[in-house]
């Protein structure tokens, strides 16, 4: 009788000791394995946001895709079968694949990721037809997870500002799909949402009814949409490779803007990649040099120059000057494209011939500073913050940078350097009245990842000369597409009064000075006496003798009618105005 | 008797006969409990087939649950299968509307992508503003920007060979007709 307590005891202390085990000691992760048991947590990828042109086209968008993910517990011993199909099939690197098959300890690993769903389905189906595992059941070491995909249907078009996904893990590393360039990456964190989770008890692969099942959503990532016309794009970089292949140039820029609203219509560069096969492209390439790179704008600064005279009443159209071959200052002598004598040019013949003589005559009447302080209104030297990363300020000089020599140099669009966004946004303030309004390429708003707000909705605007300053620059810039004042009559668009400006520029070269290359630009906008679009064309390094009236003036002119007829914008019916260029 | 002959004497005459079953009546006297006991079996049976029902309900109830989720999973992976139907049927679509696409298309139909200048034509009036020309597809613009540069090892020079017409590449006399 004794004996059997003694044992009764022994026993309840056992199952007293085993109590405290698990309820005392760490009840929680016994709770939760558990609760693990029969639960299946299913992750909720959010569904990143469109990246959208300004009529719904999608640029960038998600489709359901699958990833591919294999148990190498399962597939170890068939690893070189399966990594041989899998290479063929998926475009996956056959060793890489290798090696993630045979992981040891490890049950999860990601063989391919993005893969459209219908064809991984099928490559996984096949396999699990073809092989089984070691106890003779269906092969189970293969398994499709929902992993979206994302997919650029317009390929090169805007692939300099939209931008692509990929993984950024390294070799070794479970991949992480992020923006890498463009928009994509600028935007990452708006456009890509949050993911959420699914927890729900499972029996026999369903679902166990009134089981318990948490959700958090997840939370869809938001849609941008840009200000970019895509088939506009579209021409605009017809136009622009034509351009540029025809001169024998290195490359280009073509920019188009709504002249009142600031929106870039177009924004093209040449050469540029393909957004859905990044990789097949040198990496140089997945930028927007319109936005990244710095050059020396030449004469179409002039209108800056010339603007900021008539602004300050130091000096208007009709103004006589006597403009010498060369003018001789400081370090060396300032001279023109074009070889002559003493010539009689009033202000509007100095910017149709585009002297560099006059120009600088002229603007020995500023104020120390003056000219300086008008460029930066004109928004030189500050970023246009339109929404990509990776935008230069480029560089206008200051203080005791700012020497005489340089001042003389900037007045003609030397010494300086400017990105192609905040070239046109300056020529623009021209069209709009003298008021400088913000470029955007985000139409309504959106928040980058630096945590800025951009887009149309907070752009701004200000003025920096006044109506009629702008007016009358607007009246100068006319008589350079004039077939005989100027010097860029193939910009002229027939049947509309078209106001521009040349600019032919030493360019600096890889070495850090002059290499004896040009970059050749034509900036202008139509109807000159109701403006609507402002277009910037540059070409870098043409074959020697290009002048930006004859590269990049027809391209100007070609892309200004096809806007104008894209957005039906008649001519005003007004004729040129005559302002005489000589005295 | 004695005792019940005046009061017979005093009631009425025509109620002797009730008054006497009354009487009878309130003779009350103690009987034994009658212990009937109720019936077992409809109540066994009645309390069986409400649990039976209810089991067997219960039992039907879960099986259709079951089959529900069933029918659901199955559902829910035909509306995916579907779903990724629809979107490659989409990503179709998108690749043929695909401006450089449609460029092409437009070309094997003979068009041009216009270069020169445009007009206007005012509905009402009929009258034509601005300065149209014909787009001639003399300064034809590229349709599509040139495929990526690659490495030469991967783009080898083409290997010229010259072949002698009446002998063959490989060697063998090729038939001269």
């Amino acid at each position: 009788m004794q004996v059997g307590f003694v044992f009764i005891a022994m026993v309840l202390s056992v199952f007293a000791a085993r109590l405290v085990q698990l309820q005392g000691v760490d009840p929680r992760s016994y709770a939760k394995m558990a609760a693990a048991e029969g639960q299946r947590v299913v992750a909720l990828p959010a569904t990143r946001g469109e990246i959208l042109d300004r009529n719904g086209e999608p640029m960038a968008e998600t489709v359901d895709g699958r990833m591919v993910v294999a148990d190498p517990k399962v597939t170890a011993p068939v690893a070189p079968q399966l990594a041989t199909i899998l290479s063929a099939r998926l475009g996956v690197d056959y060793f890489e694949t290798l090696r993630r098959l045979r992981v040891e300890g490890s049950r999860f690993q990601y063989i391919a990721r993005q893969v459209p769903a219908s064809k991984a389905e099928k490559v996984v189906a096949e396999i699990q037809e073809q092989f089984e595992d070691d106890k003779g059941r269906p092969f189970a070491g293969l398994m499709t997870e929902r992993d979206p995909l994302r997919i650029y249907p317009n390929h090169t078009v805007a692939a300099n500002l939209v931008g692509f996904l990929a993984e950024n893990g390294k070799k070794g590393e479970d991949a992480a799909i992020i923006g890498l360039a463009g928009l994509e990456d600028s935007f990452d964190t708006y456009l890509s949402g949050k993911d959420g989770e699914a927890r729900y008890e499972v029996g026999a692969g369903n679902q166990i009814p009134l089981g318990d099942n948490t959700v958090t959503p997840a939370v869809d990532g938001k849609n941008v949409t840009l200000t970019i016309d895509r088939d506009l794009q579209y021409y605009a970089q017809r136009v622009l490779q034509q351009t540029v292949q025809k001169s024998g140039g290195k490359s280009g820029m073509a920019l188009i803007m709504d002249s009142r609203a600031g929106d870039l219509l177009a924004l093209a560069d040449y050469p540029t990649y393909d957004a859905a096969d990044p990789s097949s492209y040198p990496k140089e390439l997945y930028k927007s040099s319109a936005l990244t790179d710095v050059y020396e704008p030449g004469s179409v600064e002039k209108v800056l120059t010339i603007s900021s005279l008539v602004d300050a009443g130091l000096a208007y159209k009709e103004q006589h000057f006597k403009v010498p071959g060369q003018l001789h200052r400081q370090d060396r002598p300032i001279g023109d494209y074009w070889d002559h004598g003493t010539l009689k040019l009033t202000l509007a013949g100095i910017l149709a011939k585009s002297s560099n003589v006059g120009t600088v005559l002229a603007a020995d009447q500023f104020r120390p500073g003056q000219l300086r302080n008008y460029l930066t209104r004109f928004g030189l030297g500050a970023r246009t913050g339109v929404g990509l990363g990776g935008e230069t300020r480029g560089i206008l000089p200051q203080g005791a940078a700012w020497t005489s020599q340089v001042g003389d140099r900037i007045a003609f669009g030397q010494s300086l350097s400017v990105n192609a966004v905040q070239m046109i946004a300056a020529v623009n303030t021209i069209a709009n009245g003298g008021v400088r309004v913000d470029p955007s390429l985000v139409k309504g708003r959106a928040r980058a990842d630096d945590g800025t707000e951009v887009g149309t909705d907070v752009a701004t605007s200000r003025r920096v000369i006044s109506k009629d300053a702008a007016h009358e620059t607007m009246l100068m810039m006319e008589r350079v597409v004039d077939p005989e004042a100027g010097v860029a009559p193939r910009a002229a668009v027939p049947g509309y009064r078209v106001a521009g400006k040349t600019g032919t520029a030493q360019r600096v070269g890889e070495n850090g000075g002059y290499d004896g290359s040009l970059t050749v630009s034509f900036a202008g906008f139509a109807p000159a006496d109701e403006p609507r679009f402002t277009i910037y064309v540059v070409v870098h390094s043409p074959r020697e003798g290009s002048g930006g009236g004859s590269v990049a003036g027809p391209a100007f002119a070609k892309l200004m009618s096809h806007t104008l007829r894209r957005y039906g914008v008649a001519p005003t019916g007004a004729q040129p105005n005559q302002t005489p260029v000589e005295w | 008797m004695s005792s019940t002959s005046p009061l017979r004497n005093r009631l009425p005459y025509v109620a002797p006969r009730i008054a006497q079953a009354a009487l009878q009546r309130a003779r009350l006297t103690v009987v034994p409990r009658r212990r009937t006991r109720a019936p077992r079996v409809p109540f066994v049976t009645f309390v069986s087939v409400i649990l039976l029902g209810g089991v067997v309900g219960l039992l039907m109830f879960n099986t259709s649950m079951q089959q529900a989720s069933f029918r659901e999973t199955a559902l829910q992976k035909q509306a995916t299968d579907l779903g990724a139907q629809q979107e490659a049927l989409e990503m179709d679509l998108q690749a043929l509307n695909d401006p450089a696409h449609v460029a092409a298309a437009a070309e094997r139909l003979g068009m041009v992508m216009p270069t020169t200048g445009a007009g206007v034509l005012h509905l009402g009036s009929g009258e034509i503003s601005g300065d149209p020309q014909p787009a001639s597809g003399e300064d034809r613009l590229p349709i599509e920007q040139p495929g990526p540069r690659k490495p030469a090892e991967l783009d080898p020079a083409p290997i010229k060979v010259k072949v002698d017409p009446l002998v063959g590449a490989d060697g063998v006399p090729a038939r001269v007709q």
